[in-house]
């Protein structure tokens, strides 16, 4: 009687402990490697605020028929870079590790070399049957893998708390420094331009064909303008995407079992996804 | 005084990029009926407006730095326990196998056996170095 109630009991255990660790981390890892390939698409942007005001000095040398470059200094747009980058690095790192965390495999243990070095080992002191040794082995494996899930969900969620609020900020601002601020100094280089040739097509030494060529030129260098502020509002959007999925994510942490919550994660992540294959069927210079 | 924000910053660079927009707009529109000498003035304000938009909007990309130096704090705080955690688990199997790679190693010793033992050291030695 008192063993098959100890035995009840341990089943009961084992159950409740396997059970309770049984939360699928696979929707929030599916939403942070998504993110992740999202957000560094900065690296492909391949245009900075150095490169912009380097373009600024390369017009004013053209404009001034200045064939040997001058000094340009850029120091302030390089320091306005290396902030840029530095929010950049710290959002990366963020959804690097969640997506680390979150990665199924993680605490997918394999017993195997254990089992096996047991089974085949003769030592007089650890003599054990192989079924045994596997019984043993598949019991531990099943409680250790239990014992990690409940681990590493318990983490997931202390740190998706944590985290939303900065998250959110940095985001804000990454987005603030490429979509307003680099986008809008593009703005200011179109209306630089535009007035460069304007005194050229306004110029009567210049022939009807030289201006046609002139006017053509400004046509091209106006789209290649164009497709950088592109560049940077697919990137702006997928930004604003991912901090919505990581608000979504913050405030369902708690409820990740409840299938319309895994439904929005899936969205999330499918969203993103979009974003990233817009970014990439933007034609590249 | 005060300092300005970043964003602040920003709109104040948008205001002036729209005052060059409306020089410009207007010396697109009357280049010929300009004199000159207005000519000339129109456009030295149009470029130095612009400058001052142009340089406003680096320098509130700088200013971003005050907004977001406690989030880069805590989002790295976190990013390390985040590291730690991870680390944490994956030593779980790193401990499996050593004890395997121990297992091994004794078994050898036991049945005295030089190349064995000596495989079984470059085994363990491999499984600490992972």
């Amino acid at each position: 009687m008192t063993k098959l109630y100890l035995k009840i009991s341990l089943s009961i255990f084992f159950l409740t402990v396997v059970l309770s660790s049984c939360v699928n981390l696979k929707h929030v890892n599916d939403f942070s490697t998504s993110s992740l390939k999202s957000v560094k698409n900065f690296e492909a942007i391949d245009y900075s605020f150095k490169q912009n005001c380097l373009d600024k000095c390369q017009d004013q040398n053209i404009k001034k028929l200045v064939l040997i470059p001058q000094e340009c200094n850029c120091e302030a747009d390089e320091k306005a870079d290396s902030i840029t980058f530095l929010i950049y690095n710290a959002v990366r790192g963020y959804l690097d590790g969640l997506t680390n965390l979150s990665n199924n495999n993680l605490t997918t243990y394999k017993m195997d070399p254990l089992t096996k070095a047991l089974t085949k080992s003769d030592l007089a002191a650890i003599k054990v049957e192989k079924a045994q040794v596997e019984a043993y082995s598949n019991i531990s494996n099943v409680l250790l893998n239990a014992f990690a899930n409940k681990y590493r969900k318990h983490k997931i969620k202390e740190y998706v708390k944590a985290a939303n609020e900065p998250f959110q900020v940095l985001i804000r601002f990454l987005d603030f420094n490429l979509s307003s601020n680099l986008a809008d100094k593009l703005n200011v280089q179109k209306l630089r331009i535009r007035e460069d040739y304007l005194k050229l097509i306004k110029d009567s030494t210049l022939s009807s064909l030289e201006k046609r060529k002139t006017i053509e030129e400004y046509y091209h260098r106006l789209d290649l303008i164009e497709a950088k502020q592109q560049t940077l509002n697919t990137y702006s959007k997928a930004l604003k995407k991912t901090a919505g999925g990581h608000q979504n994510l913050a405030d369902n942490i708690d409820k990740l079992n409840i299938y319309e919550i895994k439904e929005q994660l899936t969205q999330d992540a499918s969203d993103i996804q979009d974003m990233i294959s817009e970014f990439n069927k933007i034609p590249k210079q | 005084m005060a300092q300005l924000t970043s964003q602040q910053v920003n709109e104040l660079a948008n205001y002036f990029l729209a005052m060059a927009q409306a020089i410009g707009d207007y010396r697109v529109k009357n280049f010929d009926a300009l004199s000159k000498e207005e000519n000339q003035k129109t456009e030295e304000l149009f470029d130095s407006i612009l400058k001052y938009a142009d340089d406003l909007f680096t320098l509130s990309a700088i200013l971003v730095m005050d907004d977001v130096q406690t989030s880069l704090s805590s989002i790295g705080d976190i990013t390390n326990k985040m590291k730690s955690a991870f680390k944490t688990l994956q030593d779980i199997q790193k401990v499996i196998n050593i004890a395997a790679s121990v297992v091994i190693l004794g078994e050898s010793i036991m049945k005295k056996n030089p190349q064995a033992i000596a495989d079984a050291i470059g085994g363990l030695a491999g499984t600490l170095k992972a």
